[in-house]
């Protein structure tokens, strides 16, 4: 298979580096969060960090599927912090804000995603 | 005991993200039985104290304080003065009627304003209307600050008095001095030449006691006085004219405080409050470091002749019937509770009402006796003539959680059932429950309810009380018990963190008890609720303002080894070296089973509060109509607070914890400063609406006062920061006034 990490643009090394926090952030809600719902705490945790591992190895493998997985780990976050906490400002700001500020990144990803696959599709049938 | 602060304050960048939304709820009210004074339940209580006497053998460890009854260490009298006489208490000449009786219009005569302590002034030339136009009239330095190589315990916390022609107060480390109330020059200052080893957990001086004497006629040298009580012990009287000692008072001008209080070293046991005096008697409370050691020197409250200095009576929890001084090698009981807040005198009963705090080692009460069981954490009516209380309301069964009562008392009436006034008086705790007593006899005026407090897994030996009292008929100054989607942060990350901080501890609501295999978390905690700011009220809008903190705490209790691994020990520990463990938070808790961990309940990589804003609220009640709550609001800004210590600079008001009270005037205006965003606000007492406010050049960690001279009205705060609240010390009395339209 042809070396598709090679050649990247600038766009396509923040889109990995974006993809790589993510995992980050996931794998520490995924440990963090089964502690928690080990203590009896919120499952929101684990779930929510489940979704975000899986959607950075996407984007790390320059998959679009990585950028709506992420999408909709957002969706949920949302739906489920208004189920905890309703319309309160100062309580949806932790739980919201920085996921939110990530996802308008991740959403700027998407056509960089779609060229990285275009391409890696265009290869494969070369 | 002590004062308790709170770090942490916690806002957040991305506030600007959110418009701040942060109104506390009131706890939910309940039902259950009458208040008792004595402590509820089976096994609370032993019948007797545990203290060591001469002939038990001194611990070895080189982790224990030596025996009570080893000399006192150098420093700790340390002017070297020598035993004060006693006296018949019978024979305290007639007192004449005093400043803080009845001061005159302008003046601020007590340290809360007048002997009521209401912390109200009637005059009403700053309004709503005209307060955004106040100025600085003038900065006064008191030169008290840490120097190069003193670490920073400073915390000055000093409201002034003003008596005619005088500006009296004191600087953090007790120098006395007269200040000019319409330029701040200095008329006189008296230098004490207090050590920096005499500072205990912080260098407070909260203000000093203005005395008229009746045996001194009026034109000699101290006829009029002022008192002070130091934090290396001393109780010191000058002449108000000239600041010279007076020399017929105690020896030379300086009673020493030490006197009976067996083993110590410099800075276990400190004054900072004025002591009051009723019907000629100068009464004396004292702190004693938190956490040290079971056997700490005693909390007695003790009675002087303010004329003469001389003895006059002790109340030793632990020797009811003795009200002498110790003679020979005694001493007075070890480790009883301490009282560190602002007392409150009343002429009129002959009483005076000491807010207690708990027996030495606050978070193990197994080895208390019955006697300090009953006044611990509770509000004592001490009999000026014989030093043997009246009444007891006791605020806390049993507390292990340091809910010592750090407010000053304030008196008023209350309506009685058959139209006449009851001579009432507000004890505010930081539990944030209110109480309000009939003041002849203790009883509540407003409903107190005792209701169950659970308590699974408490410590073995150690049960808790059942029941704790409620004032259900107050609003309760706190928010509802924390839940885990409480927690806070910048994003889920830290917010997660939280969470996990949260389920790991022990929690079952306020009286959760103390636990070693966990933590447990402390709600209100020991900053909670109302602290020394005390509060302020208005007799003719019947408001009554209250500033209160939302800071739990995280806590543990350790093993005796553990606790040794962790080198606590206490003070007087020939070992201890200062910084080297033990003397704030963390506590050696020597001779009892276990050490102590405090922190607050944070995310400790941050230094943000783990629970949700705000962390710190005013509250003003109406009084008069079944004390409702008029308006209640977040106090203090984000502008001074952040994420790892930084300042956001953001003007919202996510409420930070505060120190230090409220002035309310007849203008309509309240003044505070408190909160950790080092600005002091004029607040419309009726709306809440902050009608200006200023920064200050050091936290305002100080009840604020006003005063008036030359026919203008003036505000006073000392901005002396305060170390553990983390705002930048200074040594700078600020005072603002209207600027001047004839000139």
């Amino acid at each position: 298979m042809p070396n598709t990490y090679g050649n990247r643009t600038l766009t396509e090394w923040l889109t990995l580096v974006l993809g790589v926090v993510i995992v980050l952030v996931g794998l520490f809600f995924v440990i963090g969060g089964a502690d928690l719902a080990m203590l009896g705490g919120s499952v929101y945790y684990v779930l929510c960090g489940i979704l975000l591992v899986a959607s950075g190895v996407f984007m790390v493998m320059g998959r679009t599927l990585g950028a709506f997985l992420y999408l909709g780990a957002l969706a949920y976050t949302w739906i489920w912090s208004l189920w905890e906490v309703g319309f309160s400002p100062v309580d949806l700001l932790p739980r919201d804000f920085g996921p939110t500020l990530l996802g308008i990144l991740v959403a700027l990803t998407i056509p960089v995603l779609r060229r990285m696959e275009t391409r890696r599709t265009l290869r494969g049938a070369v | 005991m002590r004062r308790s602060h709170l770090l942490a304050t916690a806002a957040c960048a991305t506030l600007a993200w959110a418009p701040l939304v942060a109104n506390a709820q009131f706890a939910p009210a309940g039902s259950g039985g009458a208040p008792t004074s004595t402590v509820p339940g089976p096994g609370n209580g032993s019948s007797s104290s545990f203290e060591p006497t001469e002939n038990t053998p001194a611990a070895k460890s080189r982790f224990s304080g030596p025996s009570p009854y080893a000399p006192q260490a150098p420093g700790v009298n340390a002017a070297n003065l020598p035993d004060i006489g006693s006296m018949d208490p019978n024979d305290v000449p007639q007192m004449v009627p005093q400043q803080s009786a009845n001061p005159a219009a302008g003046d601020w005569a007590a340290y809360g304003h007048d002997d009521s302590q209401m912390r109200y002034s009637p005059l009403s030339e700053i309004t709503p209307q005209n307060a955004d136009q106040l100025k600085v009239a003038f900065v006064y330095h008191t030169g008290s600050h840490p120097r190069p190589g003193q670490t920073n315990k400073w915390a000055a916390e000093t409201t002034p008095i003003k008596v005619g022609d005088g500006l009296y107060m004191c600087s953090a480390q007790n120098d006395i001095m007269k200040l000019d109330p319409t330029t701040g020059k200095e008329i006189w200052r008296h230098n004490i030449n207090e050590k920096y080893e005499a500072i205990p957990y912080t260098a407070a001086c909260k203000g000093v006691t203005y005395f008229t004497s009746s045996q001194v006629p009026e034109g000699q040298p101290c006829h009029n006085r002022i008192l002070e009580g130091t934090l290396d012990m001393r109780l010191i009287a000058v002449d108000a004219a000239t600041g010279n000692l007076c020399p017929n008072f105690g020896n030379g001008g300086q009673v020493n405080l030490m006197q009976g209080m067996g083993e110590s070293v410099p800075g276990f046991v400190s004054m900072t409050t004025p002591p009051p005096i009723v019907n000629g008697v100068v009464v004396v409370n004292h702190e004693v470091l938190d956490g040290q050691r079971r056997w700490a020197p005693s909390g007695v409250i003790r009675g002087y002749d303010a004329e003469s200095g001389k003895f006059l009576w002790a109340w030793d929890v632990n020797r009811p019937d003795d009200h002498s001084q110790p003679t020979g090698n005694n001493h007075y009981s070890r480790g009883t509770p301490n009282s560190w807040a602002a007392m409150t005198g009343d002429n009129a009963l002959g009483l005076v009402y000491v807010p207690t705090g708990n027996s030495a080692s606050d978070y193990y009460s197994a080895l208390r006796s019955d006697a300090e069981n009953k006044v611990s954490s509770a509000v004592v009516a001490l009999d000026v003539k014989t030093g043997s209380p009246r009444w007891v309301f006791q605020t806390v069964h049993k507390d292990v959680w340091d809910y010592d009562i750090g407010s000053q008392a304030t008196l008023m009436d209350m309506p009685g059932p058959d139209g006449q006034p009851v001579p009432a008086l507000i004890m505010p705790t930081k539990r944030g429950q209110t109480f309000v007593l009939d003041r002849r006899d203790g009883k509540p005026i407003l409903p107190v309810e005792e209701r169950p407090a659970p308590s699974p897994g408490v410590i073995p030996g150690d049960p808790r009380s059942p029941t704790q009292p409620w004032s259900t008929g107050f609003p309760a100054l706190r928010v509802p018990d924390l839940k885990e989607k409480d927690m806070w942060g910048m994003s889920p990350i830290d917010q997660l963190f939280c969470r996990i901080k949260f389920r790991r501890a022990n929690y079952v609501g306020e009286f959760t008890p103390p636990s070693v295999d966990k933590p447990w978390i402390e709600y209100p905690g020991y900053n909670g609720g109302s602290d020394w700011g005390s509060m302020s009220y208005d007799p003719q809008s019947g408001i009554l303002i209250a500033n209160w903190n939302i800071t739990p705490m995280y806590d543990q209790l350790v093993t005796r080894k553990k606790a040794d691994q962790l080198g606590l020990m206490p003070v007087d520990d020939p070992n201890y070296k200062p910084g080297g463990g033990g003397a704030e938070g963390n506590g050696a808790m020597d001779g009892t089973p276990y050490g102590i961990v405090v922190t607050p309940f944070w995310d400790q990589y941050t230094g943000m509060m783990c629970n949700r804003p705000p962390y710190g609220m005013i509250t003003a009640i109406d009084m008069k109509h079944g004390q409702k709550v008029l308006w209640q609001h977040p106090l203090g800004t984000a502008r001074a607070n952040g994420p790892w210590g930084l300042p956001t600079g953001l003007p919202w008001e996510i409420g930070t914890p505060n120190n230090g009270g409220s002035v309310v005037t007849a203008g309509g205006l309240v003044f505070i400063a408190a909160a950790t965003d080092n600005q002091i606000r004029a607040i419309d007492e009726h709306t809440g609406k902050v009608v200006w406010s200023a920064v200050l050049p050091g936290g305002g960690q100080a009840n604020p006062m006003t005063y008036e001279a030359n026919g203008h009205q003036y505000v006073a705060i000392m901005a002396g920061g305060h170390h553990f609240m983390m705002t930048p010390v200074s040594d700078q009395l600020v005072v603002y006034a209207l600027p001047d339209h004839k000139g």
